[in-house]
């Protein structure tokens, strides 16, 4: 294959990555609610708004309105339906297009903080959304410097083991287990709760390693490949155990942007996947991350000028 | 020019922002006070039985013993015994069930007419000490303290001392104690926080019979349509069913509600999970134990869309019949089936006690979590609305007054099926310690108002439509709360059910007073008293003749000549009885000391004449 058409479908399927992301947001902030209110409601957040001379009736509605609050985040799906839209229009060199997506990554990341103060802090709730955090700053990074460069490609396995981390310690159970993992192993699978527990567990495990495995030269393609269908599947299990005949629209409303804005879980390892799968031959100036040294670094960022030249 | 560098200087600052923000913050986290640190607390052999629950029913104990975590050489064994002429008698054992540590005892053919202390041992140091109450049936009063919302953090003040609810309770001398819900908020630390809520309460939970009904917190999740055991998946479980898994339904249950009498239909529901509505005869009050989660449809893609969440409706212009789809249930019919016989029996009983987790209507209009006002809330027994006029039918047959909690704003509904006013009234308690506020705020005054009530009270419509009258509601303040108990309207409930009188009082106490100063102030509506027999009478009703029997307060049961459904059962008070009736129909009255076994008058009619009635 040759390296131009290597960049656009490495570029592509991070621009997939991104635009699901962005998508499955877009229909939670429009048709149902952004996660905000766990941040919005406090004392703290009230006194802010006070500084700016914000009152209270203001902020949060009299009861027979709306307040400030409610306004803003009615409003919240406009920002990420521009970043749904940036990702399929930004180009290299539209740096305004670049930073809106960069920020779109900075709203993910306070979507993920909402969930992890909604979990009661637990830190592995942050740590695997890393994967959508980082999935339009991806984008960006294959954009500005190239889907092989050694930053892309080191912020790709980060997000990766971000997103396995977090989902392996609840999956092995280093905090509460969601009851959720369980009812949806035991809806598609049929199982009973002990054998769901056990699955679990070794799913925990398996996630643990890809982490490791994502790292080791010999090992990272497995890993990614293990990662794709792990992803994959447990993108697709909360539409698939959730939806049913028998429910409006058979659920799809419900439940389908689960398995959209999850789309970073499976597709940044496919990426991964598809630049590591290359010959050592076509693949020897790719950052590779045991053995980089100085002058595969300088190969690199020769390369990458060079590309810039080139595909401008 | 190269701008390699400073763009990826640029992108790398960039990143450097998005992961340090978090950081920082949960650094700022830190400082922050808020949540509780939950813990099981090492403790020695001799203290490991932490608390015990009872009840009495129908001649049978039931008393659960929660232990702490047994180690590997522990006997699994505790032993029950109890004080009878001066020693101390081994009446039960039972096997400590390892899933939640609890032990649970039954002893049938129990002699509820003494007071028998009792101790439960483990191994052969610990020892934990309580007294089985003797039914109560001498006394005149029988008094119900009620809780619900039992947050532990101290961002809703849950840190501060319950001492003053023990206290309280010891000075009322409470009969029964009733928990309606969310005594633990931990979704996945269950046996942890139930520990400590043993802590917290087990000094007077031990002395005397006690229902805890476990609501959604309690059971892992922020809400809880439980749709006869299904599993939940998705986000806030408005699909249906639990998130938790079955065992862990099952684990909580057990350590709450193991202790009750036997359920009367005890077949279980999915997962595994079982089944407690059943009746607690205690005083000559007849308590209906319902569970007004368990068999609920989730509204989650059986209803159209109306808000920012499958159960909110937000749009206050929406068809209220839209969201009243067929097939939904609230109380389900096995429920129902229980109710409708219950309604009928009256042995031992002269009031009848619904008691569940929540109230029959959409019991407030702002929610405090800065999503302001919000049209209706399908958590609530508000909807589905035809379940919600069945159980309420099912109820007031029985004259049942409602005794609930959940909604974290204490209230007072009388509420309506066909007109206001032609149900039953409720009582929700406020929490104990309050994780969310709400308003009970129509936008509307309400009509019919008391003389100088406020504009909240009154007759006025929920937000699915359904006929409700407030007499009261304990209303946080309005901007921010802050962390103190009583801006958050906390507090508890009593009610005291008099069985000579047949007058029901409510009162409505904040945290940290006296309830025997007479300066102490309940919370403004409160309190209440009203008659066991509002509880089913319509506005539209008339009279019909006065009845007269040569018994005390026998059993009287109104029939519809035309359909032959059962109106009402009811022990009348004293002698004699005016019966209430709709006008334009008539009535077959079955009467009797126990049971409605003799038809006493056929096709009587409002305006009828009275008759004597001979049951002896």
């Amino acid at each position: 294959m040759s390296e131009p058409s290597q960049h656009n479908y490495l570029t592509t399927c991070l621009r997939l990555g991104a635009f699901f992301c962005f998508a499955g947001w877009t229909w939670v902030h429009y048709y149902w609610e952004g996660p905000y209110s766990v941040l919005l409601w406090h004392d703290a957040t009230y006194e802010m708004a006070e500084r700016f001379g914000i009152t209270w009736d203001e902020f949060v509605g009299t009861g027979a309105n709306d307040g400030l609050v409610q306004k803003w985040i009615a409003h919240l799906w406009w920002p990420y339906l521009i970043c749904t839209v940036l990702c399929l229009t930004v180009r290299k060199n539209a740096w305004i297009q670049m930073s809106a997506l960069v920020l779109g990554s900075g709203l993910l990341t306070l979507l993920s903080y909402a969930a992890y103060v909604r979990s009661q802090q637990q830190l592995p709730m942050f740590i695997e959304h890393g994967g959508q955090i980082l999935m339009p700053t991806l984008l960006v990074m294959a954009l500005a410097l190239g889907p092989k460069h050694r930053v892309t490609v080191v912020t790709a396995v980060l997000a990766v083991i971000m997103t396995f981390a977090g989902h392996g310690s609840y999956a092995f159970g280093l905090w509460p287990t969601p009851g959720r993992f369980f009812g949806m192993t035991t809806l598609i699978l049929g199982v009973e709760y002990s054998t769901a527990q056990t699955l679990l567990r070794t799913a925990g495990i398996l996630d643990f390693l890809v982490c490791i495995g994502i790292c080791v030269p010999y090992l990272r393609q497995p890993s990614a490949m293990y990662a794709i269908v792990w992803g994959f599947l447990t993108a697709i299990a909360r539409p698939v155990s959730g939806m049913s005949w028998n429910l409006n629209y058979w659920g799809a409303d419900q439940y389908l942007h689960e398995a959209v804005l999850r789309a970073p879980h499976f597709i940044i390892p496919l990426y991964l996947f598809l630049l590591w799968r290359q010959p050592r031959s076509a693949n020897n100036t790719v950052a590779d991350l045991s053995s980089a040294d100085d002058s595969a670094t300088a190969e690199l960022d020769a390369v990458t000028s060079g590309r810039q030249a080139v595909y401008n | 020019m190269n701008l390699q560098k400073p763009k990826l200087s640029t992108l790398c600052a960039l990143l450097l922002l998005f992961v340090s923000t978090p950081v920082i913050a949960q650094q700022g986290e830190k400082k922050r006070p808020g949540r509780a640190i939950l813990t099981i607390p090492e403790v020695s052999r001799s203290e490991v039985i932490c608390f015990a629950l009872y009840t009495v029913h129908d001649n049978t104990l039931k008393l659960t013993a929660q232990l702490y975590p047994l180690l590997p050489s522990d006997p699994k064994i505790a032993r029950l015994e109890i004080l009878k002429d001066g020693k101390w008698v081994e009446v039960a054992k039972a096997d400590v069930i390892e899933a939640g540590w609890t032990a649970p005892f039954r002893v049938e053919n129990w002699d509820d007419t003494k007071r028998y202390p009792y101790r439960v041992l483990h191994g052969a140091d610990a020892q934990y000490e309580g007294v089985i109450r003797k039914n109560p049936k001498d006394k005149n009063e029988i008094v119900v303290a009620g809780f619900t919302g039992n947050s532990i953090h101290p961002v809703h003040g849950g840190d501060i001392s319950r001492q003053d609810l023990i206290d309280n309770v010891n000075k009322v001398d409470a009969d029964v104690l009733f928990f309606s819900g969310d005594q633990v908020y931990d979704h996945n630390r269950h046996y942890a926080a139930w520990l400590k809520f043993g802590r917290d309460f087990g000094e007077i939970i031990k002395d005397r019979p006690t229902l805890c009904l476990p609501d959604d917190h309690d059971a892992g999740q922020p809400n809880l349509w439980g749709e006869s055991g299904k599993v939940s998946t998705l986000s806030g479980a408005a699909d249906g069913g639990y998130s938790q898994p079955g065992v862990y339904v099952q684990e909580v249950e057990r350590a709450q509600t193991s202790h009750f009498p036997d359920p009367v239909d005890p077949r279980k529901v999915g997962q595994g999970i079982g089944v407690y509505f059943t009746n607690l005869n205690w005083g000559n009050i007849d308590f209906a134990i319902l569970e007004d989660r368990k068999f609920k449809t989730g509204p989650a893609g059986r209803v159209p869309k109306q808000g920012p969440r499958p159960d909110h409706i937000r749009n206050p212009d929406y068809d209220p019949a839209s969201v009243d789809v067929e097939g939904a249930v609230l109380l389900g019919k096995r429920q129902l089936d229980f109710l409708d016989a219950w309604a009928q029996d009256w042995h031992n009983a002269k009031m009848k006690v619904a008691l569940s987790q929540t109230i029959f209507c959409g019991g407030a209009h702002i929610h405090g979590s800065a999503n302001g006002r919000l049209h209706a809330d399908m958590d609530s027994n508000g909807w589905p609305q035809t379940g919600r006029n069945l159980a309420l039918k099912a109820l007031r047959k029985a004259f049942a007054f409602h005794y609930a909690g959940d909604q974290h704003l204490a209230t007072i509904f009388h509420h309506g099926i066909d007109e206001h006013r032609d149900a039953i009234w409720s009582f929700c308690v406020p929490s104990i310690a309050n994780l969310y506020l709400r308003w009970w705020e129509p936008l509307q005054p309400g009509k019919n108002r008391e003389p100088g009530s406020p504009e909240y009270t009154g007759d006025s419509l929920d937000g699915f439509d359904n006929k409700v009258t407030n007499y009261a509601a304990a209303n946080p303040e309005k901007s921010p709360a802050g962390n103190v108990l009583n801006t958050r309207a906390a507090g508890f409930g009593i009610v005291r059910l008099n069985t000579k009188t047949r007058e029901i009082t409510m009162e409505c106490w904040p945290r940290n007073v006296d309830v025997t100063d007479p300066t102490a102030k309940q919370y403004p509506g409160w309190p209440r008293t009203i008659s066991q027999f509002d509880n089913f009478n319509p506005p539209s009703w008339g009279k019909l003749g006065e009845l007269t029997f040569d018994v005390d307060s026998p059993v009287v049961q109104l029939v519809d000549s035309g359909s032959g459904e059962i109106l009402y059962t009811v022990r009348v008070k004293g002698k004699s009885f005016i019966p209430a009736a709709p006008k334009g129909k008539t009535f077959v009255i079955k009467a009797g000391k126990d049971a409605p076994d003799a038809i006493v008058a056929n096709d009587a009619a409002v305006g009828g004449p009275a008759q004597s009635v001979t049951l002896n």
